[in-house]
């Protein structure tokens, strides 16, 4: 009797001992999750996706990658409601919107605490510090920054030169956009201008950019006060408002604006460089479409905001953490970048990979598109995520005033988002 | 009580029959009495537990969750917040807009769930019953797509730039029109294609109403020399009103439910919440910002509201419809 108590007790602490600590490989056949935004994309990124879990595998024959494709603004929910089901959550492409919310409510693990400190330095080294920055919270990283974009003016050189333009010469600040695009109207049937400013997906982080560029914020450096109706916020939403006044750009849903791009019969797109896999194939034997930098307002400088997500591991079982710790860091490792910029559209943040013949060097050269959104990596302010538990009320109705003032029937830009600030302020923790 | 009085146990006069019964008997008695006045409650208890379980115990927990703040999370805390939820939301635009477009819809849908079934109904009696059955057969059949496919189909057929209804448009020389991205548009489009939906599904009813009109009113009316709209005024109509009522009913209470699908696949609620109802508001505080008491507080004032105009609804019903007993 005594004798099996003890067997038992000793079981009990070698598991407890396992739990610990994560093995230093994978021995036995393991199968992980690995829930995805870009495998629930048409076009863009899910291919490559699927091509860097086949990668994988066949070089870690012991752990099978299982693909769960989940829209960006549905991953909270979802993961929330398997988590509840008891379904097995081991790896999680997390918008950084929703990282806080992953660490304190979701069980993301912070990488500190299982990874041994040497072989974590080893993989950070040569990633851009500011992405990692990103993905730490309390300074430790429960998020390892993967994919990253900033918005680009994707154009149609052939539309430009049809209307007269220099396609050598976009725009780069919003005025010279707003006569680039009078004469595109006045000489062609294409839409001058769409963005990917509004819509359910994109919430706040493009308006962000557009605001920030403008010398302004949509909440204070402390993250206490709603700014969104200062002068430079209103000066920029008029400004939109301005574009949509003269029929430059429309208020169309996400699927229209990209299919409208690819088709040849948008002018001008600006949207997250994430999308550029789906334009380039849309427009390949069809259009020469080329990319600038975020435009400017006047000579101030441009701070495009970054869109991403970091991979957060939520698995706690210690051999589980192990295959998704290694998928980890073959999603971030050179050649988990090369294929994540040259087919899907992501900045390399392994910035070294560029110039290297072997990595990206090549493909770099054949494709000046992805020119501006690397030039951009180095002025990137980083998104700012709302505060408190209603954070997405707060964004969703910011949002709704700004879009209501550029598209709506009332001229009183200033009014609508004076009223709206006031109110979202009133949600704040 | 009146359950109290079924008598189900034949014995029991019996019992009552004995003058002086003994002490053990009469307690044998009292038993017995409870166990029988208990059966006609255990009989109800399969349907009232279901009314409990999946009825008053989540709308009794609706009241709850509509004072406190919490993000559905089962390890997150639920905090008590007062009336901050219905004040946040009696404070948003989009509410107003919502409650709004709620009426809309229900305006826009009784012409095409009530009134035009009505006439299809009326109209498709007279003709002979092979042509008549495919005419109607044809008619449901909209009733019989799944929403999400008949709303991808829409998308379609509306689309600006390659739907075919626009590219008729166009083939004509108007511009293409943005049946689903215009404001001013989007909400009508969303209640046809609900309407759409519920064409078949009301003049089945309705026809099957008609049908079950007693044919000597009619012969008699026709040989006191009624015409075919008299037959319909005095006659056809009254002895329908029932039907019709509860149509209206149906449609007042449920029809902005019904456009959920459409809205969701088509406009998310868009373009600038011209197409948002307040169900479809409820839905994007709940599971869209997992922000449970929002939710739970605009479902109660939904409850409220569409609870008192039920109530008039009944009321109305009682009084203008005709039974023809």
């Amino acid at each position: 009797m005594k004798t099996t108590l003890l067997a038992v007790a000793v079981a009990l602490s070698a598991t407890a001992a396992l739990a610990q600590s994560m093995p230093a490989e994978v021995t036995e056949p393991v199968t992980i999750t690995f829930y995805n935004y870009n495998l629930a994309s048409a076009g863009n990124g899910a291919d490559a996706t699927r091509k860097m879990i086949a990668e994988f595998e066949a070089a870690h024959p012991n752990i099978h990658v299982e693909g769960v494709p989940v829209q960006p603004q549905d991953i909270a929910t979802r993961l929330q409601a398997d988590i509840v089901a008891g379904q097995s959550v081991d790896l999680v492409q997390m918008p950084f919107a929703a990282l806080g919310f992953a660490a304190e409510n979701l069980g993301a693990v912070a990488l500190e605490d299982i990874v041994p400190a040497e072989e974590l330095a080893g993989h950070f080294e040569g990633m851009v510090p500011n992405g990692l920055e990103l993905g730490r919270l309390n300074g430790k990283t429960y998020g390892l920054a993967y994919t990253f974009s900033t918005p680009v003016l994707f154009y149609n050189a052939d539309l430009f030169r049809k209307a007269g333009l220099d396609p050598d010469q976009p725009p780069a600040t919003w005025a010279e956009l707003k006569e680039a695009a009078l004469k595109i109207k006045a000489s062609t049937d294409a839409l001058p201008l769409a963005t990917g400013i509004y819509g359910p997906t994109a919430l706040d982080w493009l308006m962000q950019g557009v605001i920030n560029s403008n010398g302004g914020a949509v909440i204070n450096a402390d993250r206490t006060e709603m700014t969104f109706a200062s002068p430079e916020a209103i000066e920029a939403i008029a400004m939109l408002r301005d574009l949509a006044q003269e029929g430059i750009t429309e208020n169309l849903s996400i699927t229209a604006q990209m299919e409208g791009m690819a088709a040849g019969n948008t002018a001008m797109y600006l949207q997250t460089s994430a999308i550029q896999g789906y334009l380039v194939k849309g427009a390949t034997g069809n259009f020469e479409l080329r990319a600038a930098a975020m435009p400017a307002f006047g000579d101030k400088p441009v701070k495009p905001s970054n869109s991403g997500s970091a991979l957060s591991l939520h698995s706690t079982d210690p051999v589980k953490q192990r295959a998704a710790w290694e998928l980890m860091k073959y999603l971030t490792s050179e050649r988990g970048y090369t294929i994540i910029t040259s087919e899907i559209g992501y900045l390399p943040l392994r910035p070294s990979i560029v110039n290297d013949p072997e990595y990206l060097g090549e493909w770099v050269k054949a494709h000046p598109l992805v020119q501006p959104n690397l030039a951009q990596l180095e002025k990137l302010a980083p998104y700012v995520p709302l505060p408190g538990p209603n954070y997405l009320q707060i964004g969703i109705s910011m949002m709704d005033a700004m879009e209501m003032a550029t598209f709506g029937n009332d001229d009183n830009v200033a009014g609508i988002l004076t009223e709206a600030q006031e109110r979202t302020q009133r949600l704040m923790p | 009580m009146r359950l109290g009085h079924l008598h189900l146990d034949p014995t029991m006069t019996d019992f009552a029959a004995e003058p002086h019964p003994p002490r053990m008997l009469r307690r044998m008695t009292r038993a017995r009495r409870f166990r029988r006045q208990l059966v006609p409650y255990l009989y109800l208890l399969p349907a009232v537990a279901c009314f409990v379980i999946w009825i008053y115990e989540p709308l009794a927990q609706a009241f709850v969750l509509s004072f406190q703040q919490w993000n559905l999370l089962p390890t997150a805390p639920k905090t008590w917040v007062g009336l901050d939820n219905y004040r946040n939301i009696f404070d948003l635009p989009k509410f107003w807009q919502a409650l709004g477009n709620t009426w809309y819809y229900l305006v826009g849908l009784l012409p095409l769930a009530v009134l035009l079934p009505l006439v299809i109904a009326l109209f498709t009696q007279d003709l002979p019953p092979r042509s008549r059955n495919l005419y109607r057969a044809l008619i449901f059949v909209p009733m019989i797509v799944p929403p999400v496919v008949a709303a991808a189909v829409w998308r379609w057929l509306l689309d600006p730039s390659h739907g075919i209804l626009n590219l008729g448009l166009q083939g004509l020389g108007t511009k293409p029109i943005g049946f689903l991205s215009d404001p001013d548009l989007a909400l009508w489009t969303i209640t046809f294609i609900t309407g759409w939906k519920l064409i078949g599904f009301a003049t089945l009813i309705l026809s099957a109403a008609n049908a079950a009109i007693d044919e000597s009113l009619v012969e008699a009316a026709r040989l006191d020399g009624a015409s075919k709209w008299e037959i319909i005024r005095d006659i056809r109509l009254p002895l329908l009103s029932p039907t019709l009522m509860l149509l209206i009913l149906m449609v007042v209470l449920l029809g902005a439910q019904w456009s959920f699908s459409y809205i969701h696949v088509l406009t998310e609620g868009g373009p600038l919440g011209s197409t948002t109802n307040i169900y479809y508001l409820l839905w994007q505080f709940g599971f869209g910002s997992l922000s449970v008491g929002w939710s739970s507080a605009s479902a109660v004032i939904l409850f409220v509201g569409f609870g008192l105009l039920a109530a008039a609804l009944f009321a109305l019903k009682a009084k203008v419809t005709f039974h023809d007993d």
